[in-house]
């Protein structure tokens, strides 16, 4: 699902611990932000927007981190709204809830073991694109 | 942007597989989800049911039973229900009240019987709330306003009597949400045109009964939405089926039900 691929040149120390953030920002705020879906994008996007006039290596990292956490919002986002309409509404328990949120639950887990793979080797200095997101960042992110 | 769109589909279709795959397992099953609910629904049933029983007068007249009895099975039998399952009680006080406990007790109070013209009607409200019973509208009321931690600990504790008075309160003097509300009257119209039984009376008997009757102390209709609307949308729903009318109480029992209705 990640790929250990060459940058365009060699970040400094200070590019890569900045970029390393941008996972972490997400992890911290995914921890703090339980139930809701929002925060760690919220967060993800407020240290993107800091972070927007930077050089490319953070610029780049800190979309790839903001587009992977749009996908678990749209996500949890559901199962939170899910959940919540069977507390407070009609809606039943079903196999297809339960069905769900583990499916949500997986992703989320894949998503995290990534999250901090990625925030680790970003640290060390070494460029990791992941499937899908790190080609669509390449369509954003220029540099 | 070929391969993001194939990588796109890839990951979305994985997701979409393996929902679908996992939503096949029963896992209301292996999460005990039904059983709970079913021990839940039994235990909250009787206890608020024993509650009623201790505080208000309970019917013994078997032939206002039998002839409630007769209009229950007739809905049931054409609209394949069980019967059996449904735990009739016939409670002597003047409201114009019906409603459905948990583990499909029935309550219906003789002030109904009296306000009522005819057996449609009659037959309008029990397939009302009939239709509220077999939807689950009764436990989902109750996991929505009282919450299902709280229906759990009353089932697994003796007492819990301030709760379950607070239950009984809450199902026998507040409706259903609109939507709820609306999907048992259409029901109740099918229920009723399957059975034979003119929905029409009950659509009236709706329309004509309001808050501002004397003569009823109207705790069903106070606490239903808009009974004229009601009565509409019930006429509406009625006018597209087709039925041809089959008497359940004769003229004499049907007489003798509402002469007899302070029991």
């Amino acid at each position: 699902m990640k790929n250990k691929t060459a940058f365009a040149y060699t970040p400094t120390d200070f590019e890569t611990e900045k970029a390393s953030n941008s996972y972490l920002m997400s992890l911290l705020a995914l921890i703090a932000g339980l139930p809701l879906p929002i925060i760690n994008l919220i967060a993800t996007l407020i240290f993107f927007l800091l972070h927007k006039r930077s050089t490319y290596f953070i610029k780049w990292h800190c979309t790839q981190a903001l587009l992977s956490q749009l996908s678990v919002f749209v996500i949890n986002t559901i199962g939170f709204w899910w959940t919540i309409s069977i507390v407070f509404g009609t809606p039943t328990l079903s196999n297809a809830y339960f069905a769900y949120i583990i499916c949500m639950f997986l992703f989320n887990l894949i998503e995290l073991a990534g999250t901090i793979y990625t925030a680790i080797e970003t640290r060390k200095g070494n460029h990791i694109e992941w499937w899908f997101y790190g080609p669509l960042t390449h369509l954003i992110c220029k540099p | 942007m070929k391969k993001i769109s194939y990588q796109f589909v890839l990951i979305f279709g994985s997701f979409a597989v393996l929902f679908f795959c996992l939503s096949q397992i029963n896992w209301l099953g292996i999460f005990k989800v039904e059983k709970i609910t079913h021990k839940t629904e039994k235990t909250i049933g009787k206890k608020c049911w024993e509650l009623f029983k201790k505080e208000q007068k309970v019917s013994d007249n078997p032939q206002a039973i039998a002839a409630l009895d007769s209009i229950i099975n007739r809905i049931c039998k054409d609209n394949n229900i069980d019967s059996k399952n449904i735990q009739l009680h016939l409670l002597i006080k003047d409201e114009v009240n019906a409603f459905a406990l948990p583990d499909n007790h029935l309550v219906i109070y003789s002030g109904l019987i009296d306000a009522t013209e005819n057996e449609s009607q009659l037959a309008g409200v029990i397939g009302h709330e009939l239709a509220h019973m077999q939807n689950n509208h009764v436990i989902k009321k109750l996991i929505k306003e009282i919450g299902m931690s709280a229906l759990i600990t009353i089932t697994n504790t003796s007492g819990g009597g301030e709760m379950v008075k607070e239950i009984a309160k809450t199902l026998s003097s507040s409706a259903y949400d609109r939507q709820l509300e609306k999907e048992a009257d259409i029901q109740a119209v099918n229920y009723l045109t399957n059975a034979h039984i003119d929905p029409i009376p009950f659509a009236n008997f709706l329309s004509t009964l309001d808050s501002t009757s004397s003569k009823f102390s109207l705790s069903w209709f106070n606490t239903h939405p808009d009974s004229k609307e009601r009565g509409r949308y019930i006429k509406a729903v009625a006018k597209e089926k087709s039925i041809k009318p089959i008497a359940i109480l004769s003229t004499s029992t049907w007489n003798d039900l509402k002469n007899n209705v302070d029991y």
